[in-house]
């Protein structure tokens, strides 16, 4: 009974994503059974299509400079947190990442009428500032357990051995967060690509692959959007992807550094011909 | 520690190394190695890199940073291990890799915040001894934090005891062991009984103390007539002989009756009671076996020179 209810629930989440998919091939413009055969026409169509590669390469644009931008706020704030100790920590780690919680709508209303009051005119720009608002909590989120077992002492070691400040963060503190810096940005990049409703309300003339979509939706329903839809799928799922399989490489890499500790000397008792470093010595990135 | 490499500016005071003022030197600009308490080395780099961190941001030309890297891994017994990583060394083996990193530098002063705590007691004194050769080898000054009163021992031409911040007594380790100036230190280094007396007169730098139930003899120090002091006899410096035998008259000398016995190996301790006192005694395990059980009527005896007079 259970494991009916389970395929039953595995149905309804796929089912969409199957005849979306089935039906940006089909030969005839029927959107529904029966199915008559294969083709790629609508992706032809549809790449064909001015305003569907305009949208793309913007939401493209968006994505890319939304996930740069919050990188760079996103990673200055971990470089603070880890500097804080104790409860306050944990207190301004809360209150940079509970912004995950406010609707959209919200940010949107707040935004046009931020934008308004500015003076800025709606554009790719005012998106783009729209979508790091948005991510940056997510961003900060993600890099938040990395925040709280990165040791501070390390910072502390490189200076005692003769390293500068920028130094300490340049040779240690930036390689060692790096790996976590690259995974956020790429779920930034996936939250970007296809957010909708803030950028509706803040976009301007130009309008991202989402609200192309939309729009295409509310004239008519046409196959074409199958395809379109379809696109937008393959490029987040390509980039969630990335993005997992580095999260994956990196609790692997933490995990592995916990356990070691708990390890009794009995790799002492390797073998010590095993592994015999080469001759020639490779230099730590950044030294010269 | 945190003072002498260079984290945290003293409120008061100056910081003195090798007749230098470093009082406000930041951390980099030292002669000053540490080793951390939870190793802190790099995970993004392996150990011959760890190794070499010093050296390379010192400029030194690749062979050099290759030969004296080479030679420190030889000196902490890791040379094949230079291209691990860190996750894949055991807590020993991080531990010498910390050693090696900050040894090469050639630190005028190494620090080490209690290097062994993190490891279990067999790798402990495994590396307490590779500390004490490689301190020997090098001849560099260590200073050692530890809250454990062997490793203290064990490796120091100098103990420093503080308590509570404040400096309780400085000394060699014979010193602090056999003349602590204080009832904090008697008590921290080993086992001793500490007892209460009163000092009934000094004659000629030696006290006659009694107690309620007995009385001892030994050097006065500071101590004045008519004072209340406790005096400490270290269990080692007591010596038990069997009831058969009449109590001679006079002082550090009492009879009592063995209350519980443990076996150490090669040592055994007897507790002794004696009227509301409970004394330790310790001795190299008898060749012939323990001769008495838990009820055996016991004398006690010891030297003048066991008593430590210690005033409060």
């Amino acid at each position: 009974m259970l494991r009916m209810y389970l395929w039953l629930y595995v149905l309804f989440l796929y089912a969409p994503i199957v005849i979306i998919g089935m039906f940006s091939f089909h030969s005839s413009p029927s959107l529904v059974f029966p199915f008559d055969g294969w083709s790629l026409r609508w992706y032809e169509q549809i790449f064909a299509s001015s305003t569907f590669r305009e949208s793309l390469w913007n939401s493209v644009i968006v994505a890319t400079a939304a996930s740069i931008a919050t990188s760079l706020l996103g990673a200055t704030v971990a470089l603070a947190l880890i500097r804080i100790k104790g409860k306050m920590r944990d207190v301004i780690a809360t209150i940079c990442a509970a912004p995950i919680a406010l609707p959209g709508l919200f940010l949107g209303i707040a935004l046009v009428s931020g934008f308004a009051q500015a003076g800025m005119n709606r554009s790719l720009l005012t998106v783009t500032i729209a979508h790091v608002l948005y991510a940056l909590p997510f961003f900060v989120a993600t890099l938040r357990s990395r925040i709280d077992y990165f040791d501070s002492s390390l910072e502390e070691a490189a200076r005692d051995l003769g390293a500068t400040t920028w130094q300490s963060f340049h040779l240690v503190t930036l390689p060692i967060l790096r790996p976590s810096i690259v995974g956020a940005a790429i779920l930034v990049f996936a939250l970007s690509f296809d957010e909708l409703i803030i950028t509706v309300f803040v976009s301007g003339n130009e309008s991202t692959l989402p609200m192309m979509i939309w729009s295409m939706m509310r004239r008519t329903v046409d196959p074409t959007i199958n395809a379109a839809s379809m696109v937008a799928l393959g490029l987040s799922l390509i980039v969630i992807t990335i993005a997992g399989a580095i999260f994956w490489l990196q609790r692997r890499a933490a995990i592995s550094s916990r356990t070691s500790d708990l390890r009794v000397e009995a790799n002492d008792q390797v073998d010590s011909t095993t592994e015999q470093r080469p001759q020639s010595v490779r230099p730590v990135q950044g030294f010269e | 520690m945190r003072i002498i490499a260079g984290f945290e500016e003293p409120t008061s005071g100056t910081l003195k190394i090798n007749g230098q003022n470093a009082t406000s030197l930041p951390p980099e600009k030292r002669s000053v190695n540490m080793v951390f308490q939870r190793y802190a080395l790099f995970p993004h780099l392996d150990v011959f890199d760890n190794v070499a961190f010093g050296l390379r941001l010192r400029k030194l030309p690749k062979d050099e940073v290759n030969k004296q890297v080479t030679a420190m891994l030889h000196l902490v017994q890791l040379e094949s291990y230079s291209g691990r990583w860190i996750h894949e060394l055991s807590g020993g083996q991080c531990q010498r890799v910390a050693l090696a990193r900050a040894l090469v530098n050639q630190p005028n002063v190494l620090l080490l915040d209690e290097p062994l705590a993190a490891l279990d007691l067999k790798i402990r004194h495994h590396m307490l001894r590779e500390l004490k050769r490689i301190h020997e080898e090098t001849g560099t000054t260590f200073v050692y934090v530890t809250h454990d009163q062997d490793e203290a021992m064990i490796l120091s031409d100098r103990v420093v005891l503080m308590n509570k911040g404040e400096i309780a007594q400085l000394g060699s380790p014979q010193d602090l062991y056999a003349a602590p100036e204080s009832l904090f230190c008697a008590k921290f280094f080993g086992e001793t009984n500490i007892l209460e007396g009163r000092v009934d007169k000094i004659t000629s730098g030696v006290a006659d103390i009694s107690t309620p139930l007995f009385s001892a003899k030994g050097a006065a120090r500071n101590a004045r007539e008519g004072e209340t002091v406790s005096i400490s006899i270290r269990p080692e410096a007591m010596k038990l002989t069997g009831s058969d035998a009449p109590l001679l008259a006079g002082p550090n000398r009492l009879t009592g009756h063995v209350e519980d016995i443990v076996f150490i190996g090669n040592r055994v301790v007897y507790q002794v009671r004696h009227g509301d006192n409970l004394l330790s005694c310790q001795e190299t395990r008898p060749v012939t076996g323990i001769q008495y059980t838990p009820g055996s009527h016991v004398h006690l005896n010891w030297p003048d020179e066991a008593v430590v007079v210690l005033t409060q």
